[in-house]
């Protein structure tokens, strides 16, 4: 015992007694320390809690009430301690966790939830895209910059030197000096600026890359436009340097103009320069006709109109060259001038021809000196004087001409006004129509008048030589000139002027003196009425040059009666009792192509533009038919069937007449009928209608059964409507049926990709991305057409 | 007697200066063109034959595999660039411009089950049956120098597939697990698991980058976030899926491609059905890929075609197909909206174009209004029969076609046995189902 007491090493003992009492509940692994990032703990890793059997050996762990005692000594901590026992005494026992896929399943749901939320972020953006016109890839990313600019402050961290102090000091004395003595007002603070951009100025590698890169392009440039101004030095086309100069002109003038506006002293000097060049131009023989071209050309000019085309717009150019300096010269005579002017400008002056104006202009140079102004004076006054009087004496001649007319009229007349004092309500409506004869028969005096002078301009002039008939007045045109046939002419027309006159007081007292049926307003509209037809003329002027509305003049004469009848008419048909329901059918299949004629409403998309005059009209006749739905339809169905087989099952008399009959006598009557018999076309049996028994169905057997197989059977699907679907198919999108701008609108296409360039995917910025600005204009547009929402659209969404 | 005679004043129709345009007088007045309709007709009647005349997709075949291909990786940011894997472990990277590949190596034992490009597209990661993942540098190695991989994991699972993060420098395998790897870590971030055998294709969504979907064997699809401790969802079809797409462009919808011939458009929030169903192809559909606009995808499938769908039309816009083109494993559509690889068993990786008529090369601008023009008109007239029927018409291989006939048959029997039954039953005992409940079995929480 002594030896094992001896032996007896308390450290050692407790170990193994330690490890006895372990032996029961044994823990060989030990735990794990983790060294590196591991998101997945093994069960191995794992260790048991300590066992109840310890706890009780080791020293107590501290306790809630531990700390409580402890806190109940200081006065200061009393309050705190008293919560914690409040605290421990509410307590509640937790409840048991979950199984663990039920848990899991909530993380799961929670976790989708969130998911779902942020996906659905993006719901806007899609739809956007989605309904996007035009979809542009990559997707242009807006870069947004942030000026920080104001809140940059210049770094100011270096020292100077005592050098450079006294250095500055000296430049302020200096300076100072100066401005005292020589007066020099250079601003320091600019001094000082302009020095430090220079220092600043020092460049980063990549600038200096950029820079030299700008300049080798900058040499490009020239070495490129040196090149092509030497190849076009070269070139020897005429036209081309026609057109060249002319561009230049244009150019200049242009500069001119916007100079004008911004540097009036610049202008002048410009001014005074292109003055210089064009007296030079003037100097030169240019534009005289003198040169060699020109020599070359009067040759051809006897043949070629063309060529005398352009020799006389050469010799015009140099006559405007210059004519401008006359007009500068002085303005007195500009002013002489244009109080005489006037009024040959304004019956020479024809807004629709610009020729007319420079061809007198031609017409004066190519006769006379420019000196002889007061001659050429006398020349247009004499020559505006007869022209005067051959109006007088045309309107004349209409006159007594329509004088005849009115008394054959004159019955018809009073029939007319009975028929009007029973229909028309508006008299001033029924006035304004004469008047506007009035005004046309003016112009039209006005055009002849022209016609007629240009045909003189014509003769005087050198070149332009065209065959044009001269105008026939009275057949005595072609004897004398036409002085002549004015002086002739001018006392017969004043004679019968006052012949005319009188006789229109007459029938005018007689008007007054007639019964009076209707109204005053109605006296008043037959007088106007008596006017206008003592003055429309009735026969047929010559015109040369005829303006395109030509007919639209002789309508409204004719229209006279016409208007009077159809308003009679007008006024007849309201109290309709007797309709036609063929009328009213053919009437309905009008409305139906006017409608189709009615093109690009899908491009307006407008209602209100759509709802014009026509479809009131045929609102209107739409109640009509409404109001005879149950006339006899049927039998008006089955006339149209009948015609329809009778066209199909007529035959057809091939015999001419004359044509292999001999004449004389001799020749029967029965051969003649055997021939035509013979000559007889006979076409097949009567073929039956496929509708023949069948009394309420029409088929259209001459529909084409080729065109079928073209033609939609259904609505395709973003349209609901017929109606939707036709007008979009009506509506064309070529170039040659709807302008240029139109055009690149309907095509643009609906994606649009870069060649060469990665399409990334979306990235988030797309959510807090403001208004793409769009690039392109024909994008641009497209976004300002204000967006009506479409039943086709609605149908989409 | 009148004399007519026509002047015109020069000023209307000479041009002033030679930098002008001609003037072309028009008039629009459409009472003027009383043929407009019938004219634009014929025209799209036109632009339709055309577009069938030059429909010649074929751009060119990238030979050089000595096996299969069995997966592609598109470069991020190079269009030129892109690499795939075979069957027997080789790697091939491709200069598509120049039609070559410009390397390659064996990777590992076995098949190539996935290739990824990180971000910049600066590395590669390839992962094998070998259950390693390799990381190779994405520029070749210096002459003299052996391709050797820049870093190689060892799994402890099985590998898949892999599909890099969009925004982090995170990736995702998977195979037994799905697991998030950090690109810096030999160990993966997070293991996620689901009572799933095998998950063979994984996806990471582009757009919302931290959501990821797998195909499982138990014909399940699961969703993921990288963020999250647990899988989010899994939905149950009636086949195994293939492979998984999602749409670059709208961040929720992806697409599956199933094995009973369909693909399945899904949203996201909406699990229980899917928003369409992708006919046309006549055997599994192997592969999916959007195209960068997110407008159409493209399809491969182990009928030897491969079908270019809109994305929201249940019908196939196109099919592609040659005579030696076998079983089509993987396809890819190309950054720049253009050209379409498909990579099939029997070794060569084919280049298709997007559009089966677009005219490669320079287009002019006048050229490039005028197919504006036609493809305006063709949309316009789409529904008009005679337009319809060529723009539809294509030549199929002949065992397309007939498995195409038998498909039909056996659909049209089946419904006719349907609606005989439900003639027999009493009423409303036999349901209407649409087509697009038909294939969800269920959606797990």
């Amino acid at each position: 015992m002594s030896d094992d007491e001896e032996h007896y090493e308390p450290r050692a003992h407790k170990k193994l007694l330690q490890a006895i009492g372990n032996l029961g509940k044994v823990q060989h692994i030990q735990k794990s320390t983790r060294d590196e990032l591991q998101s997945r703990q093994d069960e191995f890793q794992l260790m048991k809690s300590v066992s109840s059997a310890e706890t009780e050996r080791a020293p107590r762990s501290v306790g809630l009430n531990d700390l409580v005692e402890i806190l109940r000594t200081s006065s200061k901590h009393k309050d705190a301690g008293k919560k914690l026992k409040n605290v421990q005494g509410s307590r509640k026992v937790l409840a048991k966790p979950l199984e663990k896929p039920a848990a899991d399943r909530i993380r799961r749901t929670i976790g989708y939830e969130g998911v779902t939320k942020k996906l659905g972020r993006w719901d806007a953006v899609v739809a956007q895209q989605r309904s996007a016109e035009t979809q542009i890839f990559p997707l242009p990313s807006e870069t947004i910059y942030v000026n920080t600019s104001a809140k940059a402050r210049p770094l100011n961290t270096r020292i100077k030197s005592d050098l450079a102090k006294e250095l500055e000091a000296s430049n302020i004395k200096l300076r100072e000096l100066r401005k005292a003595q020589i007066g020099d007002t250079t601003d320091e603070k600019e001094l000082a600026k302009q020095e430090r951009q220079l220092l600043q100025k020092k460049l980063t590698r990549d600038e200096l890359f950029a820079r030299r890169k700008e300049l080798a392009y900058l040499k490009m440039r020239e070495s490129q436009k040196s090149a092509k101004a030497r190849m076009q030095n070269k070139i020897k086309s005429k036209k081309f340097h026609k057109l060249q100069k002319r561009q230049k002109i244009l150019e200049q003038m242009k500069e001119f103009e916007l100079l004008q506006k911004t540097n009036p002293e610049a202008a002048l000097e410009k001014l005074n320069e292109l003055e210089k060049s064009r007296v030079k131009e003037r100097a030169s023989l240019r534009h005289k006709n003198t040169g060699t071209w020109a020599k070359n050309l009067q040759v051809r000019a006897k043949y070629d109109k063309d060529v005398r085309k352009d020799l006389a717009e050469q010799l015009a150019v140099s006559r405007e060259l210059t004519q401008k300096k006359q007009e500068s010269d002085s303005e007195d005579e500009e002013t002489s001038k244009k109080r005489v002017a006037p009024e040959e400008e304004e019956i020479d002056y024809d807004p629709l021809n610009p020729w007319t104006k420079r061809k007198t202009v031609e017409n004066a140079e190519n006769g006379k000196a420019e000196t002889e102004d007061s001659n050429w004076r006398q020349y247009w006054t004499k020559r505006n004087r007869n022209e005067k009087l051959l109006e007088k004496h045309r309107r004349d001649m209409e006159e007594r001409e329509e004088e005849q007319d009115t008394k054959e009229q004159e019955q018809e007349e009073e029939e007319e006004q009975e028929a009007e004092d029973n229909a028309s309500k508006k008299p001033s409506a029924k006035a304004k129509p004469n008047k506007k004869i009035l005004k046309k028969s003016k112009v039209k005096i006005e055009n002849a008048k022209k016609s007629l002078k240009k045909s003189k301009v014509k003769i005087e002039n050198g070149w332009q030589v065209e065959e044009v008939e001269q105008i026939k007045l009275n057949g005595d045109s072609k004897t004398g000139s036409i002085d002549d046939i004015f002086e002739k002419h001018e006392d017969q027309l004043r004679a019968k002027l006052s012949k005319k006159l009188e006789k229109l007081k007459q029938r005018v007292d007689k008007l007054k003196d007639a019964p009076v049926k209707g109204k005053k307003t109605k006296k008043k509209d037959a007088l106007k009425n008596l006017k206008s037809l003592a003055l429309k003329k009735t026969k047929q002027q010559i015109e040369i040059d005829e303006p395109l509305n030509y007919e639209k003049e002789q309508e409204p004469q004719k229209k006279i009666p016409a208007q009077l009848e159809s308003s009679a008419e007008t006024t007849k048909s309201p109290p309709v009792d007797t309709i036609d329901p063929n009328k009213v059918t053919t009437l309905v299949f009008t409305q139906k192509k006017s409608s189709s004629s009615g093109i690009n409403d899908a491009l307006i998309d407008d209602e209100a533009a759509e709802y014009d005059e026509a479809d009131a009209a045929a609102e209107r006749q739409l109640t009509i038919s409404q109001a005879f739905e149950d006339d006899d339809i049927i039998a008006d169905f089955n006339r149209d069937k009948t015609k329809d087989s009778e066209l199909k099952n007529t035959e057809l008399q091939l015999a001419l007449p004359g044509w292999g009959s001999w004449a004389g006598a001799g020749i029967s009557q029965a051969v003649m009928e055997r021939r035509n018999k013979r000559l007889l076309l006979k076409l097949a049996a009567p073929e039956k209608r496929r509708d023949d028994n069948k009394d309420n169905l029409y088929l259209n057997e001459s529909a084409s059964k080729l065109a079928r197989e073209h033609m939609v059977s259904s609505i395709p699907f973003p349209f609901r409507s017929l109606a939707d679907y036709e007008a979009s198919i009506r509506a064309p999108i070529g170039r040659n049926f709807v302008p240029e701008t139109a055009f690149r609108m309907l095509t643009r296409p609906a994606v649009i990709t870069r060649k060469g360039q990665v399409i990334a995917p979306m990235t988030e910025s797309e959510l807090v991305k403001p208004d793409r600005r769009l690039r392109h204009i024909v994008d641009s547009r497209i976004k300002r057409i204000p967006k009506v929402p479409s039943k086709a659209k609605i149908a989409k969404n | 007697m009148k004399v007519k005679m026509i002047s015109r004043n020069p000023d209307n129709y000479v041009r002033e200066t030679k930098l002008q345009q001609h003037k072309m007088p028009r008039n629009y007045d459409p009472t003027l063109h009383p043929l407009e309709g019938p004219r634009e007709y014929v025209r799209a009647m036109n632009a339709t034959k055309l577009d069938r005349v030059f429909a010649k997709p074929f751009v060119c075949n990238l030979s050089g595999h000595r096996d299969g291909v069995s997966c592609f990786g598109k470069h991020p940011k190079q269009l030129s660039t892109m690499a795939t894997g075979a069957y027997d472990g080789e790697v091939r990277i491709w200069d598509l411009a120049n039609r070559i590949s410009s390397r390659n190596f064996v990777a590992h034992d076995g098949f190539v089950r996935g290739i990824a490009y990180t971000r910049y597209g600066d590395r590669i990661f390839t992962v094998g049956d070998d259950k390693t993942i390799k990381v190779w540098k994405a520029e070749a190695p210096e002459i003299g120098q052996d391709e050797v991989p820049v870093n190689t994991i060892l799994s402890k699972f099985g590998l898949h597939g892999i599909s890099h993060n969009h925004k982090d420098n995170k990736f995702a395998t998977c195979g037994e697990v799905c697991a998030i790897w950090d690109e810096k870590h030999n160990d993966p971030l997070k293991t996620l698991k689901w009572g799933v055998d095998t998950l063979h294709t994984i996806s990471y969504n582009p757009v919302e980058t931290s959501i990821l979907a797998c195909c499982a064997s138990d014909r399940s699809i699961i969703l993921y976030d990288q963020r999250e401790a647990q899988p989010l969802r899994k939905v149950v079809l009636t086949m195994k899926s293939n492979k998984l797409a999602w749409n670059p462009m709208e961040a929720f919808n992806f697409t599956v491609a199933n094995e009973d011939c369909n693909l399945y458009t899904f949203d996201t929030r909406k699990l229980q059905t899917p928003l369409k169903v992708h006919f046309d192809h006549v055997s599994a559909v192997t592969d999916v890929d959007y195209s960068p606009t997110g407008k159409e995808f493209v399809s491969a499938s182990y009928d030897k075609t491969i079908r270019i769908y809109n994305a929201h039309h249940s019908h196939s816009r196109d099919i592609y197909h040659t005579k030696r083109m076998q079983h089509v494993v993987c396809v890819a559509w190309s950054l720049d909206n253009r050209y379409v690889f498909s990579g099939s068993d029997e070794m060569n990786v084919r280049m298709w174009k997007a559009n089966a008529s677009e005219k490669l090369g320079v287009i002019r601008p006048r050229e490039r209004v005028n197919f504006n023009y036609q493809e305006a008109l063709k949309q316009k007239y789409a529904a008009h029969p005679q337009i319809k029927r060529i723009a539809r018409h294509r030549q199929v291989p002949r065992h397309v076609l007939n498995a195409q006939k038998k498909m039909r048959t056996v659909k049209e029997k089946e419904q006719v046995k349907e609606a005989n039954v439900r003639k027999h039953s009493k009423k409303g005992k036999v349901p209407y189902v649409s087509e697009k409940k038909k294939h969800v079995l269920k959606e797990e929480v």
